[in-house]
């Protein structure tokens, strides 16, 4: 428990109920998407703290800065870097290796967007490959459906891989100290080996009847790639910060460097870069660029469920759940783990990951007892990473990442509805979660 | 000064079920920049213009929301342009009709009609109060005709 005032809770309702209360409107809201899910989150924790079950101090101490910067951070790094235009470079360029065939377009984007989604984020991936994809399909004369399809499973299988590729990673990296490497050994291998199962029925299904005439092909070899490259100067400084970064990632933990101060330092050090050459009055409108690529919607719905799961927590209601979830398990780690693993990418499906995985952290640390200790529950992390990541491709609304794609397919005149899609991907995200749990019994439990 | 007095009473007109080939010749025959579109009863739909042309010709992709912003790396022929013109032209023009361009009453005060003319940069429709009848448009060139007539009346 930690530093409440449950003494002055408000109409003298037992905290317990009271934030658990709270805490499945809460829920409640976010998914039936009637008001914004950021004024959602800020009002619960407001609440919390108007109730008395949080001090406005100890609410801020439920805030994982670690989380906020490390998500701020990497969101101005690459605001910054995509107006170079070397991602559009990178998508045009792996379509015209495979020579605008459209099965080797559709694996080279794949490739392409799971890789961008383990480096920066998937969300950004999404809006940085979609028009490129629908712009090369629309070209073709093909059905973008397939491509955008295999790309949201792409950025979701590849955000597993890394610490920074998904928001539940970058909460579960943080809030357990597991670092960069520790991920990126534990997790990448098994994301990559999803990523080449997942497209063999994407080509039984799809990828063997994608055809396109010559001269359509001809016209995709036409892109010349190097001319998306609008800014060659701040492609190299934006490419000097990243290699800064990712090696920050890498080998910042030695030197007690957390992602949160090693992203802020490449967001800064590109912004100091970025605006020097220029003067007073168009640094301040480069700045407020670079700032207003960031997706402040995102986080202060991070800063209200920090703050809204850390009332609930400091109430006790988790750590009670915690044992009955170990009392149905029987507090076996195995079937904990891979009960863990199923739940959270069921749960992960139908509602925002990040919600979920901001109380499931909470809740299973409550288990550390139970197991002999933190360093017990490390497999559980990873099937807690593999589960709420991987389960977004489950349906529509799995990740945002997801709905971006959809509204761009929405634009496009192609839309994706949303029974379709479940009854193709929910049966693809169990193959995933049985693959995964596979991996996490094999290499930690057997 | 109201609105009514600087407009033309008698302006050329589409109907929404104009193809958009019809719609382009006339308009391009014409160099009309934006057309005002009407149905059966001269009630105000919307407004059709070069813009909605130039939509038609550009990749989806760019123009969509969140689309494409840096297309230097496209190289198109003008056969490319015709061919996605090609694929739409038989469509109706209230496909691509504009209604971001709010009109204005017959009794708008002169100075809130110009700020409307200039903030759109297109001709306005003067529509009646309480129907959608089109009164009317005004174009810059109404506007900007009476202002230097009246100064040529004050030299004189």
């Amino acid at each position: 428990m930690h530093n409440t005032h449950q003494a002055d809770i408000i109409f003298g309702l037992s905290p317990v109920w009271f934030s658990g209360s709270l805490f499945v409107l809460t829920y409640v809201l976010i998914v039936t998407e009637h008001l914004n899910r950021a004024v959602i989150a800020m009002m619960a924790a407001v609440l919390m703290i108007v109730s008395g079950v949080l001090t406005q101090e100890s609410a801020m101490q439920g805030v994982d800065i670690n989380t906020i910067g490390l998500l701020t951070g990497m969101m101005i790094i690459v605001g910054i870097t995509r107006e170079s235009g070397v991602f559009q470079y990178l998508a045009i360029r792996s379509a015209k290796v495979v020579k605008a065939d459209p099965w080797g377009i559709l694996v080279m984007l794949v490739i392409v967007t799971a890789f961008l989604s383990a480096l920066l984020d998937n969300v950004t991936t999404v809006l940085l490959i979609a028009p490129i994809t629908l712009l090369i399909t629309d070209t073709l004369k093909l059905n973008a459906y397939p491509y955008l399809f295999a790309e949201i499973f792409a950025s979701n299988i590849g955000g597993t891989a890394t610490l920074i590729g998904d928001p539940p990673n970058i909460m579960i990296g943080s809030a357990t100290g597991l670092t960069y490497n520790e991920f990126l050994f534990n997790l990448a291998p098994i994301a990559i080996f999803i990523l080449l199962v997942t497209l063999i029925p994407l080509y039984l299904i799809w990828g063997r009847h994608l055809k396109a005439e010559p001269e359509l092909i001809n016209k995709v070899m036409m892109y010349r790639e190097i001319d998306a490259i609008k800014d060659w100067v701040l492609l190299k400084k934006s490419l000097f910060v990243l290699t800064l970064v990712m090696l920050g990632f890498i080998l910042g933990h030695d030197y007690g460097l957390q992602p949160a101060t090693i992203a802020m330092f490449g967001a800064a050090l590109l912004l100091v870069l970025h605006c020097l050459p220029h003067g007073q009055e168009k640094q301040t409108q480069m700045v407020s660029k670079a700032l207003g690529e960031v997706e402040w919607i995102t986080i202060f719905f991070f800063i209200g469920l920090f703050i809204l799961v850390y009332g609930v927590e400091s109430t006790g209601l988790l750590e009670m759940l915690a044992h009955k979830v170990l009392e149905l398990t029987g507090g076996d780690k195995t079937v904990t783990a891979i009960s863990i693993m199923f739940v959270s990418a069921m749960a992960s499906s139908i509602v925002d990951n990040i919600p979920f995985v901001a109380t499931m952290i909470p809740l299973i640390k409550s288990m550390a007892a139970s197991f002999g200790g933190s360093e017990e529950l490390i497999p559980i992390w990873w099937s807690l990473a593999l589960g709420s990541c991987l389960g977004g491709n489950g349906s529509l609304v799995g990740a945002s990442a997801n709905l971006i794609v959809a509204g761009f397919a929405e634009r496009s005149g192609q839309p994706i509805r949303f029974l379709p899609f479940m009854l193709m991907a929910f049966p693809l995200m169990l193959l995933s979660v049985l693959i995964s749990s596979i991996y996490v019994y094999l290499r930690y439990f057997w | 000064m109201k609105a009514s007095d600087v407009m033309d009473p008698n302006p050329t007109t589409l109907k929404s079920t104009d193809t958009i080939e019809c719609a382009a010749k006339y308009i391009m025959e014409k160099r009309y920049r934006n057309v005002p579109v009407v149905d059966e009863n001269f009630c105000y739909l919307g407004m059709f213009g070069v813009n909605c042309l130039l939509k038609q010709v550009i990749p989806k992709s760019v123009l969509m929301h969140q689309g494409l912003h840096n297309v230097s790396f496209i190289h198109e022929s003008i056969e490319d342009l015709y061919q996605r013109f090609d694929e739409v032209k038989h469509h109706p023009i209230s496909m691509c009709m504009n209604n971001e361009i709010p009109p204005v009453r017959p009794g708008t005060p002169l100075t809130e009609t110009l700020l409307q003319l200039y903030e759109m940069r297109s001709s306005i429709p003067v529509v009646e109060k309480d129907t959608c009848q089109l009164l009317g448009m005004i174009s810059y060139w109404d506007v900007g005709e009476k202002i230097l007539a009246s100064g040529e009346r004050q030299d004189a």
